[in-house]
């Protein structure tokens, strides 16, 4: 027995040092890359089976190009050469590249751009909203006339540069586009070719379309595969980009890897049930938004990687952001007025009361993070040691988010932590986050509509296509959003990523976020020469 | 003759008894299985387009969540199990059966072997501790006790800062190297590469448990007057060992075999999520943080009725090993 013994430990290490030496990346000849996130599964990559998150559009937007497209500074062709919007005739005129074909050789015409915003109004594609749109008809074969129901400004943010185009040959006889995912349904003008999806394990795999109308690209074949620990599967080269989390930055430069920052795309804030009182006055809110130091939420619970936010909701980083925004730095005592104005008093255990009852509020805590990731910090504990400070008593509440969300929706609740990006893109993001009007079905939108001037800003902001003119009226919307303050803009979370520069891919982050404004670098032009 | 008629008719009755009690069962489980997720606070609707760039009106939402509450029914569900439709995920927008055929082999390969493995291990190990007593088996039984009481996850995490950050010896996630092309054996290789570390995580976790019961029942047994005839019949210590006093302790060591086998299937769902291993855990996770409640109670029902069958499997295999509980049934 006690050999037996022996030889199982032999064996057992002897399997585990070969076993070691083994490789962790793949063998394949051709050049490809690998990049890894924590989730894996973000549905099958075509517009109707992808999931509604950021690396699900990404997903797909390898295999489904747009009329225009966004690097680093702004808007870019893509499958339209040109473009130009007439206002007299309220009409956006695409021009398309000749040369852009879809994954079966058949040409891109100007008759697949006419089907797809017909089939997305049958069949609606929930990255983009089609109700703005009037007529829609082809001039010839390379001209597209989009015609809008009436102005709107967001047009290329929303439909021109992430609609994907549909090849009509194909999805013209489908009529259940979820259930439908025959090869055919990859069938894209991108520059990749979807070749499998491995749901369980998380891990895609697209190979390099050759007849790319904008060249073929870079690397013959691009992998996604899924890791809890993304920064480890960097250091073991089972991946070459992921996202990190800021603070591994400075140790993964002096390894060799290289780290990009993205702009400030993305906001953690606290969201306020303004139905119930005393949070429905906006005198309380503004309380509020005096006893939340936002300096040491950075400082304590993030170690100094973020930035305090704007309170006009808009990235300070945006080309509109208002820098005359109403500030609230942090002051116990004007905040004691705003709430002893509204009849509270201060009882013997420092706590505001009224009527005999302490104020006390609940606040919903959760692990929402930058790019559809989940991590943990302090925040829900350092706000209710603030407000405890300044007299509010805070039943601190931590969930996973789904429960959380929940009950946001419902409005089950009096304080929650939230976030959401889209505040470097198109500001069509404050008609979201603000008004139930427009995001009435979103768990992350204030839905506030009390204050009527805000609302009429709101509105007009949509249909003033000067940008110039544009610009005033978000200017103005920041002010009065940081005075009513429906919800408080806490912080922007640094967001890097880091990637293997020996595979010869310079990665990039998107000004404004990718499509509508997604805070990941994946965008496909880095695998295009320009 | 009556004896044997009346006897046969005992046998039969509890048979019956025992069917019925077992189909009750399997109502109770497939009712349950409906009702208990949908106990979850938040939809899919809200889950999935939670910290999304989508930001939906109340009109979509409303539209969405009607899409996906039609055929969600009760008697949908009865129907659809019926004709063994396990339903179709919200999330993966496929049946969801096929998602736990392919999920399966992987927690059965990772969780299957490591709790076999371990059970044996711990067993012999246990057997011989308790048959050689003495400063190696306190040594053994203090050790055993120490990390019978580290949480999978702890080890987890440690074996992959080590294994894998440091040294780099071991791949950090998933189950194999996504499409790498290779051959049988070389792909072989890479399986038990990507599988070496949370299957050690999952053996350390099991094995002390098995130990301890083993020695601890071996160490009662071995005091019974019938190993000491055993012993005095000069039967070879191999015999005495296994077959007289290790048969003995076995029960304790197969009972905690089937109720961990019939959790296995959910029950590596840390060790899955650590390593990011595709098994059902992952699955089941990923299916409720996205309140997907298809694949939810497609997971919750396989994996209750496997319990229900690893514990008849388990009432038989009881009557084997020791008769006495025939009698008493």
């Amino acid at each position: 027995m006690k050999y037996c013994f022996r030889i199982s430990a032999f064996i057992t290490i002897a399997a585990l040092i070969m076993l070691a030496g083994i490789p962790a990346q793949g063998a394949s000849g051709q050049r490809e890359l690998r990049i890894a996130d924590g989730t894996g599964d973000w549905g099958y990559p075509n517009p109707f089976g992808h999931y509604p998150r950021g690396p699900g559009y990404i997903r797909m937007s390898w295999v489904f190009d747009t009329l225009v497209w966004k690097d680093q500074k702004g808007y870019i062709p893509a499958l339209a050469d040109s473009w130009k919007y007439d206002p007299a005739a309220m009409t956006f005129t695409f021009h398309l590249n000749p040369r852009a074909k879809w994954h079966d050789g058949k040409q891109v015409t100007a008759e697949d751009v006419v089907f797809t915003i017909g089939y997305y109004r049958k069949h609606p594609y929930r990255f983009i909203k089609t109700t703005g749109i009037g007529a829609v008809s082809a001039k010839g074969a390379r001209t597209v006339l989009i015609k809008l129901a009436k102005p709107y400004a967001p047009f290329l943010s929303d439909i021109g540069g992430t609609m994907p185009i549909l090849p009509k040959h194909v999805w013209e006889s489908v009529a259940d586009p979820e259930k439908y995912l025959d090869p055919k349904a990859f069938i894209g003008s991108g520059p990749y070719q979807f070749r499998d999806f491995d749901k369980t394990g998380g891990s895609y795999l697209y190979e390099a379309f050759p007849d790319y109308y904008q060249g073929p690209p870079q690397v013959e074949r691009l992998i996604y595969v899924r890791s809890g620990k993304p920064l480890i599967s960097l250091t073991t080269g089972e991946a070459d980009l992921a996202n990190i989390q800021p603070e591994m930055g400075e140790s993964l430069v002096k390894k060799g890897v290289k780290v990009i920052s993205d702009e400030r795309g993305w906001v953690k804030k606290l969201l306020i049930n303004h139905h119930k009182k005393p949070l429905s006055d906006k005198r309380f809110r503004q309380a509020l938004a005096y006893l939340i130091d936002q300096k040491e939420i950075v400082e304590q619970g993030h170690r100094g990687f973020a930035t305090l936010a704007s309170y006009g909701l808009l990235s300070i980083d945006h080309d509109m952001y208002n820098p005359g925004t109403p500030t609230y730095l942090y002051d116990l005592q004007k905040a004691s007025r705003l709430i002893e104005a509204l009849g509270f008093k201060r009882g013997k255990d420092g706590f505001f009361q009224k009527d005999g009852k302490k104020l006390k509020l609940a606040l919903l805590s959760s692990n929402i993070a930058a790019g559809g990731e989940s991590v943990a910090d302090r925040d829900g504990e350092i706000i209710k040691r603030q407000l405890e400070k300044g007299g509010i008593a805070v039943e601190l509440v931590n969930m996973e988010q789904a429960t959380t969300d929940g009950r946001i929706k419902k409005w089950d609740f009096e304080l929650a932590i939230s976030g959401h990006g889209g505040i470097s893109g198109d500001p069509v993001i404050l008609n979201e986050m603000i008004s139930s009007v427009y995001g009435g079905g979103s768990v992350t939108s204030a839905r506030y509509d009390d204050n009527a001037a805000l609302n009429k800003l709101l509105e007009k902001s949509l249909v003033e296509m000067d940008q110039v003119k544009r610009k005033e009226i978000v200017y103005q919307i920041q002010k009065i959003y940081a005075q009513e303050l429906p919800a408080i803009p806490l912080y922007y979370p640094q967001t890097k990523a880091a990637y293997n520069p020996r595979k010869g891919v310079d990665w990039f982050y998107t000004k404004g976020g990718i499509a509508k404004g997604i805070p990941l670098p994946q965008n496909k032009l880095s695998l295009i020469k320009r | 003759m009556l004896i044997k008629n009346n006897s046969h008719k005992l046998l039969s009755g509890r048979f019956r008894g025992r069917a019925v009690a077992y189909l009750l069962a399997v109502l109770l489980l497939v009712l349950m299985s409906y009702y208990l997720p949908r106990l979850l606070p938040g939809d899919f609707v809200t889950a999935m387009y939670s910290g999304s760039p989508v930001t939906l009106t109340g009109e979509q939402e409303a539209e969405l969540r009607a899409h996906y509450a039609a055929g969600d029914s009760l008697g949908h569900y009865l129907v659809n199990l019926f004709f063994l439709d396990w339903g179709f995920s919200f999330a993966f927008l496929t049946p969801v059966s096929s998602l736990i055929l392919a999920a399966l082999p992987w927690t059965l390969f990772l969780v299957g072997g490591a709790h076999l493995l371990s059970t044996l291990l711990g067993f012999i190990a246990g057997v011989e501790a308790a048959w050689r007593r003495g400063a190696v088996e306190k040594g053994l039984v203090a050790v055993m006790t120490f990390l019978e009481g580290i949480p999978e996850m702890g080890t987890g995490v440690l074996l992959l800062l080590l294994f894998s950050l440091y040294l780099g010896w071991f791949p950090a996630a998933g189950g194999e190297t996504a499409y790498a092309g290779y051959s049988l054996p070389r792909w072989c290789l890479d399986v038990l590469h990507h599988t070496a570390l949370p299957f050690i995580t999952l053996v350390g976790a099991y094995l002390p448990g098995s130990f301890l019961l083993a020695r601890g029942g071996m160490v009662v047994v071995l005091h019974s007057p019938f190993i000491k005839t055993a012993r005095a019949k000069g039967l070879p210590p191999l015999r005495v060992r296994y077959g007289h006093a290790a048969r003995n302790a076995l029960l304790p060591v197969v009972t905690r075999f089937g109720l961990r086998f019939a959790f296995m299937l959910t029950g590596a769902l840390v060790v899955e999520s650590i390593y990011s291993y595709p098994g059902l855990g992952t699955l089941l996770f990923k299916a409720i943080s996205l309140r997907d409640l298809p694949t939810i109670r497609a997971i919750v029902l396989f994996s209750s009725l496997l319990v229900l069958v690893i514990n008849m499997a388990l009432e038989v295999l009881y009557e084997r090993l020791d008769p006495r509980v025939q009698h008493e049934l």
